[in-house]
């Protein structure tokens, strides 16, 4: 492609920076010019809180920064934000996710784009810091977008398309962005950071048009419905989140442009599975042991692959069951579990054996339980579910289900 | 009985809850007497009810369970054999406070089903009311006027025995008077509700209604959009500001069109303009916002949007300057600052004869004690 | 600049209040509503250039049903406990959009209501937190219809000592199942939030003093509450017609006392100074509970009772209505006695 001949200006240049993956969401907000924050302290998520009240306080960002009184508060102080047109951030863990839950179900419907980071925590009882996905994964039904990531850089990033994509008129949503705690929130890795000047092409102005609530606009917002309707407004939301899949490949695209950073597929990442038997799928930062050992395995002449998940919601099915359905067993480590779900699997894996119901050509699909609470997810750990996947793939009987890393 | 029998009974919400459920209860409690199975239920979509706004209970009775369920019905069912009208201000049509568009009364009523109302008013002075059904159907008037109580303190005047009565006048085969009796005195250990029951089953005025008779009018009826014609994010356009009363001025607001709540009114205010001293009070503290401003200052009451609760006969100053006056003496909705405008002689002459006409004050309760006091009164009129 | 308000004189007698309506016809409420009342006063006493967020209870459901509404200003619905966090919202988003220039610079009254479940029980923890962001400017008003109104009358933490709900209906072993004492959630605001400028209770039986209430509270500036009495004729039992007298009778039984926070200072108002004044008797409160069905099965003892914390209110506490507890002193010169 033909480069154009523009002078780069200095400050068009990128910056690097040594900064944790909550820090790089901070610098996104501030790249974004984002206009409320509502914070709450709940480890890990509010790491991300004290950048952006820093940022506050030496005034690098603009924004109405408040701190609420609970989760509940923090979620629907930046819900009404957003009904005015306010471009916001929000977000928390744990069981302060689940403290929030109320506000969290009612934002789809009502089609208001919340950014919200979710610093993935176990749920209580006993309370535990470690990461486990079952909070962020609670609102999979309910019409937020849901996205996890891997890396401080990949952080800053996704928070920016995450922006572009809820604010789109063609999806209205709200958005999660899953950044597992400790392993991404509190290590700091070096982060490539645009230029303002660059997000501001990338990231357009947030519009609300004929949904504005303001006096210009006159008009009532989620009135109470009957049988007559709820279905009706039910089916909007659905249509909204197909629209999504299309509008994230658009952003990806026109980040690529934009920044000249490269993602592909914008859905799920696929690493060595070109001429993969078997290959692991999961989502979040237990992509660096599995990347390890996939590599040391390779040395040893196993033909393994590894997919990362990226957007678990909405799900690109068409291109999952493709790409999954050339290898002989699949098998998804699940950072959480869905006790007495089909199999007694974790979300992840119910998923894509749903997934892959359709295929012409279905693989063997083994769960694996793993890394709860915060536990690492170890190179032994992975190369054990090989050795299982192996099994499968030749046809052996395996149990459907294995919790990998447990002390028996 | 080969087959189901479906009873709507249709009340005013709050008022008549309690009275509606005894009815409903009743008639499945009297033919399970006689080894019939059946249902009772309030329509889900009245739930909560707001006092004065029409509501509906239904009775369904059937030989055996699996014809009773193939009766059964969510909200409502679509068509029933009696139609139980508990208040006549009702006839005019209702209009559910979770539904759009007026509902003639006798909507579910099958050809030669019955309408039961408790009335004061003839037959044919009912009818008038009634919208038109293409075939035939009976009425049956138990004597009486509504009877209506709240939510926590119930008027036994018999008015539910009396009812009952009639329903095993007018649908033996589902259930006899001698059940009903049965079931009186099982459930209220009350021989005299039984003795009620009897007479009023003996009393009740018949008659039949013909296609031709009752109210022409076609009822202003609602289409449902589809899901793409409905804007996003549960957004509806608010309602516009309303404008000048006419060329002249004044102001009128404008109502919410899809909700006129006219058939929640058992009584309807009548002004005397000549004795209006323009105090507001009516226009300010009406909660329903019916009272529009004319150019020459009076307050002149939109018909369409007045539930008639009376707040602004209360707190009017003035004696005799607004009346409460009932339903059933008017037909229409018009103007009355109009009418007084047109001809002052005819308008006083119409004032005077209806507040001649003025009804005791029925909308529950006022002062405890009352009810009891009420109550001997009926009993000597009896 | 965003943190300005709307100067809203106050009206100068009823024949100044303006004709136009904000709140209209054709919503759902019961006969007599006078939460209904309330919220017609309260935009119109407020005007067009404002935002309306109502929480879940009686003033949403029945006011707007799908495609159907009553609003003439903007509103949008929050949940049950939302109502604090929905004006701070609200604000906070208007105030940036305008201080960077994204939206006209123009000050806008945000109002939110809410029930006194919303309020009192539910919300409560969220309208303290509001109500101490001084930079903002946003009205609550609570309007206490004394239950859960909207799920068939249900106790709340304002419903009076006594009286029948759904969940405390006289029984034949307890007559009185409901023997929590109604919240002092007005004083306990104004008490507790040093920062908020304007604190109220209000009766729409009063209209132009309740109106006038609220044009000072959108006028003043930061997070301001209006705590307003509604007669309930669906909960409370009596006759629609009735709703503007019982109002009354509240205020003139001393069960409801009115007054105003403003700045600091503390004013009462209306009927209430008078009776504080001794220019007026306070009438029995049997006057006013006999009129209500929800009260139709207390004995002459509970009358006694209730009138008996009413007379409390006004004789022993330090200010009376208003801050119920009493000076260590006074209580010793009791005891000398």
């Amino acid at each position: 492609m033909d480069v154009p001949e523009t002078v780069v200006l200095e400050q068009e240049q990128e910056e690097e920076a040594l900064i944790s993956g909550s820090e790089a969401i901070a610098v996104a907000c501030k790249l974004a010019d984002v206009d409320v924050i509502t914070a709450y302290p709940i480890r890990p998520y509010d790491t991300v809180m004290q950048y952006v009240a820093k940022l506050v306080a030496n005034g690098e960002l603009d924004c109405e920064y408040i701190v609420a009184e609970s989760e509940h508060s923090q979620f629907e102080i930046v819900k009404h934000a957003a009904a005015v047109g306010a471009r916001v951030f929000c977000g928390s863990s744990g069981v302060g996710w689940m403290y929030a839950f109320e506000a969290l179900t009612v934002t789809p419907a009502l089609r208001l784009p919340v950014v919200a980071m979710v610093g993935n925590r176990a749920l209580d009882d006993p309370g535990a810091f470690g990461v486990e996905h079952n909070d962020a994964l609670a609102v999979r039904d309910l019409g937020w977008m849901l996205v996890w990531v891997d890396t401080a850089q990949e952080a800053l990033d996704t928070a920016l398309i995450a922006w572009r994509v809820a604010e789109d008129r063609r999806v209205f949503l709200p958005c999660a962005i899953g950044c597992d705690g400790a392993f991404l929130t509190h290590s700091q890795s070096l982060v490539r950071i645009p230029p303002k000047s660059k997000v501001q092409k990338f990231l357009p102005r947030y519009d609300r048009g004929d949904l504005l609530l303001h006096p210009d606009n006159p008009i009532t917002i989620a009135p109470q419905v009957n049988e007559d309707w709820l279905m009706e407004i039910r089916k909007q939301t659905d249509e909204a989140m197909r629209r999504a899949k299309g509008v994230i490949e658009e952003a990806y695209r026109d980040f690529e442009n934009t920044f000249g950073r490269v993602y592909g597929n914008p859905f799920f990442e696929e690493y060595q599975t070109e001429d993969a038997e078997v290959v692991l799928v999961g989502m979040g930062t237990l992509s660096m042991p599995v990347k390890v050992a996939v590599r040391q395995m390779r040395q040893k002449g196993k033909k393994v692959g590894f997919v990362r998940i990226r957007w678990f919601r909405p799900m690109a099915t068409q291109e999952l069951q493709a790409c999954l359905s050339r290898f002989k067993a699949v098998g998804v480590i699940d950072r959480d579990f869905s006790l007495g779900s089909p199999y007694m699997s974790g979300v992840l894996a119910n998923d894509i054996r749903s997934v892959l119901y359709s295929a012409s050509a279905r693989p063997a699909v083994v769960g694996f339980i793993c890394g709860l609470g915060g536990r690492e997810v170890t190179v032994p750990d992975v190369r054990q579910m090989v050795e299982i996947l192996e099994k499968a793939a030749s046809g052996e009987p395996v149990e459907p289900t294995y919790w990998i890393g447990l002390r028996e | 009985m080969e087959r189901s029998y479906a009873v709507e009974i249709v009340y005013r919400g709050i008022f008549q809850k309690n009275l509606a459920k005894n009815i409903a209860r009743g008639i499945v409690l009297a033919a399970r007497r006689e080894g019939k199975v059946g249902i009772a239920f309030g329509r889900y979509g009245d739930s909560p009810e707001r006092n004065g706004i029409p509501a509906k209970q239904f009775a369904i009775v059937a030989p055996n369970e699996e014809i009773l369920q193939e009766s059964m019905a969510q909200y409502e069912p679509k068509e029933v054999d009696v139609t139980i009208v508990l208040d006549d201000t009702l006839c005019k049509g209702v209009e559910s406070w979770a539904w759009y568009g007026l509902q003639p009364i006798n909507k579910l009523l099958k050809p030669g089903g019955t309408l039961i109302v408790t009335s004061l008013l003839e037959p044919d002075e009912l009818i008038k009311f009634i919208h038109r059904k293409p075939y035939e159907y009976n009425l049956a008037i138990v004597k009486g006027a509504a009877s209506f109580s709240g939510l926590w303190v119930y008027k036994d005047d018999h008015t539910d025995v009396r009812v009952l009565g009639a329903v095993a006048r007018v649908a033996p085969e589902m259930v006899s008077l001698g059940s009903i009796q049965q079931m009186i005195l099982r459930e209220w250990k009350n021989e005299l509700k039984a003795t009620s029951a009897e007479k009023s089953y003996s009393r009740i005025t018949m008659r039949k209604v013909l296609p031709h008779e009752g109210n022409p009018e076609e009822p202003y009826s609602f289409v449902l959009p589809r899901w793409y014609e409905m804007r996003e994010g549960i957004a509806i356009p608010a309602i516009p500001v309303g404008g000048k009363y006419n060329e002249e001025g004044g102001f009128a607001a404008t109502p919410n069109p899809y909700f006129k709540k006219f058939s929640t009114r058992t009584m309807r205010p009548v002004v005397d303009f000549d004795k209006c001293v323009k105090c507001t009070l009516c226009w300010l503290q009406c909660p329903d916002t019916c009272y529009n401003v004319t150019p020459d200052g009076y307050y002149d009451v939109n018909l369409d949007t007045c539930c008639g609760c009376g707040v602004c006969e209360a707190v009017c100053p003035v004696d005799g300057c607004i009346t409460m006056i009932h339903e059933t003496n008017f037909t229409d909705h018009k103007s009355q600052w109009k009418m007084w405008k047109q001809d002052k002689q005819a308008y006083a002459k119409w004032v005077d004869e209806l507040r001649r006409s003025r009804p005791p004050r029925s909308h529950g309760f006022q002062y405890r004690g009352q009810y009891e006091k009420e109550l001997a009164s009926i009993a000597e009129e009896r | 600049m965003s943190t300005q308000t709307q100067v809203l004189e106050p009206f100068k007698g009823v024949k100044k209040v303006p004709l136009e309506e904000y709140f209209t016809a054709g919503h759902r409420t019961c006969q007599g509503c006078e939460s209904a009342l309330v919220m017609k006063l309260m935009v119109k006493a407020a005007g067009p250039r404002t935002i309306v967020l109502g929480s879940t209870g009686c003033m949403y459901v029945a006011n707007t049903t799908y495609y159907s509404t009553s609003w003439v200003v903007p509103w949008m619905h929050t949940q049950l406990g939302s109502s604090g966090s929905a004006a701070l919202g609200t604000a906070a988003g208007l105030k940036a959009l305008m201080r960077k220039g994204k939206i006209k610079e123009e000050p806008i009254n945000v109002i939110a209501f809410c029930g006194d479940g919303g309020g009192a029980d539910m919300g409560l923890s969220a309208i303290s937190a509001a109500l101490t962001h001084s930079e903002y400017n946003f009205l609550i008003l609570l309007y206490d219809n004394e239950s859960y109104a909207n799920t068939d009358i249900q106790v709340s933490g304002l419903t009076p000592w006594g009286a029948h709900t759904t969940f405390s209906p006289p029984g034949s072993m307890r007559r009185i199942l409901h023997r929590r004492w109604k919240k002092n959630v007005a004083g306990m605001l104004a008490a507790g939030h040093p920062e908020c400028r304007y604190v109220a209770t209000v009766c729409a039986s009063y209209a132009v003093d309740m109106m006038n209430k609220v044009r000072k509270a959108l006028s003043i500036g930061g997070p301001t509450f209006i705590h307003s009495i509604d007669p309930c004729p669906k909960g409370w039992d009596y006759d629609p017609m009735l709703s503007h007298e019982l109002g009354e009778l509240a205020v003139l039984t001393g069960v409801w006392p009115l007054y105003e926070v403003e700045n600091g200072v503390l004013k009462l108002y209306g009927k209430t100074k008078a009776i504080a004044e001794g220019r007026q008797k306070r009438l029995p409160v049997r006057e006013y509970l006999l009129r209500q069905g929800r009260f139709a099965h207390f004995t002459d003892e509970d009358i006694e009772y209730f009138q008996s914390k009413i007379d409390e209110m006004w004789e022993k506490w330090l200010i009376p209505g208003v801050i119920p507890f009493r000076k260590e002193l006074e209580k010793e010169l009791e005891k000398e006695e």
